[in-house]
């Protein structure tokens, strides 16, 4: 246990060490100097509630380049880890798939805890402390969900287009489908074909099936500061369970994987 | 030398071939000769559209109301804000401005931007026929929540008097105001605004009772809210002066 510990830290220590190199710190800071640009721009169009409009506009846009960056670095690695013969050279020593991949979901953690806390401090020049280290932590969430995906989706197409478009689409379906279910199940006319009953109760296993993530990282907590820490306990819950069925698939896969 | 290049991970410049260099010349110059024959782009009021549902804005901005709201407020206020379209105030479609107006704030219910517009944007054009469907936006929504939006309300009061120099419309919103807006945050002034409606008094002095009395109240903390009525109020001196300039000569 002890031996498996260490080689996942390990692991988990190059991984951290590679996006350093990948300069993904570097890309961080360029998103935050564009990213104060605009809002400061967008501060001087708005005539009242100037704050509000800043922050809602910052917020929204930190939180898609948080998730749209790391997808993107998951998938890449990953995918040159495959390509240059790495990751066959790591398993053909006495290290196990499990720990292998414990120890590149823990890298990538660190690289998530990196850049919620970089975008966070530029949110504190415009909202409150204590709502930002909620909207931080719970980003921080929200990027767990979206490494585990990305090592699902790879492992299972191991293409990076159809990965890429995978975890989107399943990031978007995850984000939006509460409001796609209300839709269909208070429609303005209502339907009773086969047809779209079917869609119906396909929209509803969708959300039986998908995180609810439009509870994460709410643009309302920075705007009108209206979160509070116990928050973040259903949003725990949440990340566990769904990280723990994420993982268990790309395990499934991997250990079916010949290389 | 020559094994330089093999250590840089890029070759020189020297090393493209020319055609490739003059292709390139050639192509950044084609594409701003293709921008200028291009028409410049200028607002057009009359393409306003109407908005679309509240969930179709909550599903494109995967679920970011408040910020798609916010963004829409900037969107729409650019409508007039770009240069060369001030007269499109008079050319927008107001019944449609007062359906986006509905539509940002469903998406942000706690926001006031959109009826700041509605007061002191849209309801601040020299057409009466206007202003009146902007007065009576505000009215609706105030009825939907006196005590949230009286404030919007009292503008409306101004404005139905001395732009619209409707009397009767301006005490109904004083009689409204003062029967409906019954919380503890309405202060005790905004319930007597008849007082400004019967009273003999011209628009900069009732405008500037009603900013002092809402910063006295606390119900104006945006410095660029402050600053853009400032600038409302000093925009009114200079035509009230120009005015009073032209009668004396």
């Amino acid at each position: 246990m002890k031996k498996m510990l260490s080689q996942a830290l390990t692991i988990s220590r190059f991984t951290v060490i590679e996006s350093l190199r990948n300069r993904l710190l570097l890309l961080s800071f360029l998103i935050i100097g564009i990213s104060f640009a605009m809002v400061e721009f967008i501060g001087d169009l708005a005539i009242t509630e100037h704050r509000v409009t800043q922050v809602a506009i910052l917020a929204a846009f930190l939180r898609m380049s948080a998730v749209v960056m790391l997808t993107l670095f998951v998938v890449s690695s990953t995918v040159r880890e495959l390509n240059d013969k790495t990751l066959e050279m790591i398993l053909a020593m006495p290290i196990r798939r499990g720990t292998y991949y414990l120890g590149k979901l823990a890298g990538y953690f660190s690289v998530a805890v990196i850049i919620a806390v970089i975008f966070a401090a530029l949110l504190l020049l415009y909202a409150d402390a204590e709502q930002v280290s909620i909207w931080a932590v719970s980003l921080f969430f929200e990027l767990v969900l979206v490494v585990a995906l990305s090592l699902v989706m790879l492992f299972t197409f191991s293409q990076v287009p159809a990965a890429l478009t995978a975890v989107f689409i399943i990031y978007g379906a995850a984000r939006i489908v509460t409001s796609i279910f209300l839709m269909a199940k208070y429609p303005i006319v209502a339907h009773t074909s086969v047809a779209q009953q079917f869609m119906d109760a396909f929209i509803e296993l969708l959300t039986w099936l998908l995180p609810d993530l439009h509870r994460f990282t709410r643009t309302e907590w920075l705007t009108y500061n209206t979160a509070d820490w116990s928050l973040l306990l259903p949003l725990f819950g949440q990340t566990v369970v769904y990280l723990i069925f994420l993982s268990f698939i790309a395990l499934f896969d991997f250990y079916r994987k010949n290389f | 030398m020559f094994y330089s290049h093999f250590l840089h991970k890029e070759r020189p410049v020297s090393d493209v071939p020319l055609s490739i260099k003059i292709f390139l010349l050639i192509s950044l110059v084609l594409q701003l000769f293709w921008h200028s024959v291009q028409e410049p782009v200028v607002a057009k009021a009359e393409d306003l559209p109407p908005p679309l549902s509240t969930r179709a804005y909550v599903m494109s901005s995967l679920g970011e109301p408040i910020a798609v709201s916010k963004f829409l407020n900037l969107w729409l206020q650019a409508f007039d804000n770009q240069p060369g379209a001030s007269i499109s105030f008079h050319q927008l479609n107001y019944p449609r401005i007062t359906e986006w107006l509905d539509t940002i704030l469903a998406l942000d219910p706690r926001g006031h931007y959109p009826m700041l517009v509605a007061a002191r944007v849209y309801g601040s054009i020299k057409n009466p026929e206007k202003q009146r469907i902007m007065t009576e936006y505000i009215f609706h929504k105030f009825n939907e929540n006196p005590n949230k939006y009286w404030r919007w309300l009292a503008h409306a009061i101004i404005t139905a008097k001395h732009e619209i120099k409707d009397n009767v419309l301006a005490l109904k919103y004083a009689d409204a105001l003062a029967e409906k807006a019954s919380g503890k945050n309405v202060p005790y002034w905004a319930k007597d605004m008849k007082i400004i409606v019967l009273e003999d008094m011209g628009e900069v002095e009732a405008a500037k009772i009603l900013v002092g009395a809402l910063i006295d109240s606390g119900e104006i903390t945006d410095p660029y809210e402050l600053n853009f009525l400032t600038q409302k109020i000093a925009a009114l001196e200079k035509k009230v002066l120009e005015k009073q300039q032209s009668v004396e000569r």
